[in-house]
């Protein structure tokens, strides 16, 4: 036996899952109807694929609001998995299943689908026969992702980096990236068996100020990492950041880089796609606001030519969105991708340039750690700073990367810490900012900045 | 050049020393009644006498390591930064002290071989008055360090005597910096080694630094995969003849620090089999479990009289059951681990040599049943012919 195969087999034998079956779930994967599989829908689509978001804790719920999506006409199911199950709680998440399933108050925020287990959840996931899109935020995501694929969820997404610098303070780097590394490989290896298993890398970070070139690298870091364990379909993605220009060149350079980056490790024959999360900062409470917000983001991820757009509610800023209100944002969506045609072609080569410049530079430094995996480099970067997430709640995260909106609203950078971001665009990003203002005042600005949309 | 062109690795335990060649391993138990030179020469001197000094790597746990005691500002920085540095350099804590409460801390008897003072990040000063300087006159210790805010330096200088002064190892991002007293730590301990009589003579057979073995084997655990299919998070437990260590994988934790290690270790200084066999005992007649154990092992008490064979599994499993409630919620220990989330549970040092793979599991079922009231049961494996010490000498 491989390895491999010995570590698959003490991760489910976990107390909470019932009896995994590895021939009859390979079997499954083998024979699945194509439609399940989201790499399938990439490379046959004529649009836009449109998720939500939404996850319930009870069987009964959930299948309830994939109802109401289906009837919305979304092209992506999401499955949102509880916060207990995202910190491998296995106990507390049944407990609370069963407090919900006894009651009608939801005791959970998600899906706990290692304790509904993939046999009884891969029933409602082919009943509705669409892709379905695995969202959590786990960084040990081992046994939900051998679960999830066994229900027939061919789309994971998360990353060891994307997955933990905005969501965790102190679950250590280094095992995270081995822990994904365990996914990519399971990834991998069912990809083989019908159409390809896609990873989907999660751009938004903390979805403060993050700056594009901290985006694209750490989306770049996760694609290479994903796709030298052998994945053949990968999403890198990013969310509105409230410049459209802003957007329009971000779209540009990430998938012009991703592909760079691909074909330097030898991948070119992997497929990526582009992934637009619609606005993730704080919203509106004012929910005409929100709406128009939203539709404001479809329009963007229309013109930075997205493969799937990832939506949110008009009820965001006031709680758990509604299935109605979960629905009629896919309705809503949709009928703007419908009516969006023929949008002007914006390029913008200066700003293309410097993104392209500062991406390069960054790529460069994590690459040229004498570490001896790709993995550990990246892992050494984040901890040198020089790959550093503003607003990181993680303690390895340096924090010292300040950044600030300019007039137009473009996020730049007007500290750079040990980021390496060549002087010449480190001078072109502060150009644009108005730094003659006292300290006071620039923290207000990035305080103001912050809540923008708000 | 040695003979063999190839290193030698040798560790003296409290009960045991063990000698591995490239293409085998011998043990042998101490003969109390000889220094451990003679008896090491005497029964392997075959062995050594093929290798050249420079080829001949020691580590060591005889003689239970350095004491120390550590007075910090609080536990989330300074105590717990200082305490994670001394378990991963093999020091023994037995007592931490916060320097708010200094007053009502008893003053231990024992000599202390190193004293740590550690608080507050450098742009902070005036942190440490009078009433540390009364503690110290009160402790009976051999070393005294400093490793905190620079700006109290000076004034902890000019009273304390012979106080070895330290880069903080609180950055001003309340980060840790670990390296220089990982260092001073470790050099103290092998100062310490060739201080000991009994010891000492070892630099005869060669010229390596005799590193401590907790710190040889928490080297070995980033590497641990490449000998057994260990699947993290696990846990590494060393139960010997004096001391048990504990070598977990940081994910266990919910309150982590940035450290170089990517495994901490926990030791219990007396809980070991044969050296610290009455504290042992000590420990288990305190536990309110003990006795369903002990029926749950078909024994009765009687057994921590008895000297035989069967007895020392006992003991054995009593350890096994006690480190393991020491790191649940039942103990508030240096630590709580997630003990739910653990796939495997390694197993190295004397244990092996006495517990078979199903007393072990049998042990740990009851443990997961009786205080965690849970039916998971992580994975057992059992390093019986000292791999881990190996691997991590070899890398070291």
């Amino acid at each position: 036996m491989s390895l491999l195969q010995e570590e698959r087999e003490i991760i489910l034998s976990n107390e909470y899952v019932d009896n995994f079956d590895f021939a009859e779930v390979e079997d499954f994967v083998k024979n699945a109807s194509k439609e399940l599989f989201i790499s399938h829908h990439f490379k046959n689509k004529k649009k836009m694929l449109v998720q939500p978001r939404g996850g319930f804790p009870t069987y009964k719920k959930q299948f309830a609001l994939n109802e109401f999506f289906v009837e919305a006409n979304v092209d992506v199911l999401p499955l949102t998995i509880d916060s207990n199950t995202r910190l491998n709680d296995y106990a507390t998440a049944k407990k609370m299943l069963r407090l919900s399933e006894e009651n009608e108050i939801d005791m959970l925020n998600g899906y706990p689908l290692v304790n509904h287990g993939y046999r009884t959840t891969r029933k409602m996931i082919t009943h509705f026969n669409k892709p379905v899109s695995l969202r959590h935020g786990t960084p040990d995501a081992r046994l939900l992702i051998e679960t999830a694929i066994a229900s027939g969820i061919f789309e994971i997404e998360g990353g060891p980096i994307t997955y933990l610098l905005p969501y965790s303070k102190n679950f250590p780097l280094d095992k995270a990236f081995l822990y994904w590394k365990y996914v990519e490989k399971i990834c991998a290896n069912y990809s083989k068996l019908n159409e390809p298993i896609n990873r989907e890398s999660f751009g938004p970070l903390t979805a403060t100020l993050v700056p594009p070139a901290i985006t694209i690298v750490i989306q770049i870091i996760e694609m290479m990492l994903s796709l030298e364990e052998g994945v053949k379909s990968f999403s890198v993605s990013f969310s509105q950041t409230g410049s459209m220009n802003q957007d329009i060149v971000m779209g540009a350079v990430i998938k012009k880089l991703a592909r760079h980056y691909a074909q330097e490790i030898n991948c070119a024959d992997a497929t990526i796609n582009l992934v637009y999360h619609q606005w993730m900062g704080a919203f509106p409470t004012n929910k005409d606001y929100a709406e128009q917000l939203i539709n404001m983001s479809t329009v963007i991820a229309a013109m930075v030519g997205a493969d799937k757009i990832i939506t949110k509610t008009r009820e965001e800023a006031s709680g758990i969105p509604t299935k109605e209100a979960n629905a009629k944002t896919v309705a809503n969506t949709q009928y703007t991708l419908g009516i969006l045609n023929g949008l002007p072609n914006i390029v913008d080569k200066e700003e293309e340039e410097i993104l392209t410049l500062e991406v390069h530079a960054i790529m460069e430094a994590v690459l040229n750690d004498p570490a001896d995996t790709l993995w550990r480099k990246a892992f050494n970067s984040i901890k040198s700073g020089i790959i550093d997430v503003p607003f990181s709640p993680h303690i390895i995260n340096h924090n010292e990367m300040i950044t600030i909106r300019d007039a137009k609203k473009n996020i730049r950078i007007i500290k750079r810490g040990n980021v390496p971001i060549p002087d010449r665009c480190f001078e072109y990003e502060k150009a644009q900012c108005d730094l003659t203002k006292d300290t006071t005042s620039i923290v207000n600005d990035i305080i103001h900045d912050i809540g923008i949309m708000q | 050049m040695s003979k063999m062109n190839d290193k030698l690795l040798i560790d003296v335990g409290s009960t045991y020393f063990k000698v591995s060649t490239p293409t085998s391993i011998e043990q042998h138990l101490r003969d109390f009644n000889k220094d451990i030179y003679d008896d090491l020469t005497h029964k392997c001197g075959n062995t050594i006498k093929n290798y050249e000094k420079d080829d001949v790597y020691i580590c060591s746990s005889a003689n239970g390591g350095l004491s120390t005691l550590i007075i910090g500002l609080t536990n989330s920085f300074s105590l717990k930064y200082a305490k994670n540095i001394a378990f991963n350099s093999g020091i023994n804590i037995i007592e931490t002290v916060m320097y708010q409460n200094i007053e009502e801390y008893s003053v231990p008897s024992d000599v202390i071989d190193v004293v740590i003072i550690v608080g507050g990040i450098n742009s902070n000063s005036n942190i440490f008055g009078e009433d540390l300087y009364s503690y110290l006159d009160k402790l009976n210790y051999s070393n005294v360090v400093y490793v905190g805010s620079e700006g109290q330096a000076p004034a902890l200088q000019e009273r304390i005597e012979n106080l070895v002064i330290l880069p903080n190892i609180i950055d001003e991002k309340l980060h840790i910096v670990e390296e220089n007293l990982k260092v001073y730590l470790t050099n103290l301990y092998q100062e310490d080694i060739e201080g000991k009589e009994d010891i000492k003579h070892l630099y005869d057979i060669t010229s390596n630094q005799i590193y401590s073995t907790p710190y040889i084997v928490n080297k070995t655990l980033p590497m641990i995969n490449t000998k057994f299919s260990v699947v993290d998070p696990y846990i590494l437990i060393d139960i010997g003849g004096a001391t048990t260590d504990i070598h977990y994988s940081k994910d266990l934790v919910d309150d982590n620090i940035v450290t170089e290690n990517e495994y901490d270790r926990l030791v219990f200084k007396k809980l070991g089999v044969y050296k610290s066999r009455e504290s042992l005992i000590f420990a288990a007649q305190n536990n309110e479990f003990v006795y369903e154990l002990l029926t749950h092992l078909k024994v009765t008490e009687n057994i921590f009289q008895d000297q035989s064979e069967k007895a020392t599994k006992v003991l054995m499993q009593l350890a096994i059951f006690l480190v393991l409630c020491k790191m649940s919620h039942y103990k508030q220990a240096y630590i709580n681990l997630k003990l739910l989330s653990i796939n495997s549970i390694v197993f190295t040092g004397g244990i092996t040599k006495v517990l078979s793979s199903g007393e072990i599991e049998d042990i740990i079922s009851f443990f997961y049943k009786k205080i965690l009231n849970s039916n998971h049961n992580p994975a057992t494996v059992l390093d019986s012919n000292y791999d881990i010490w190996t691997l991590g000498a070899k890398g070291n």
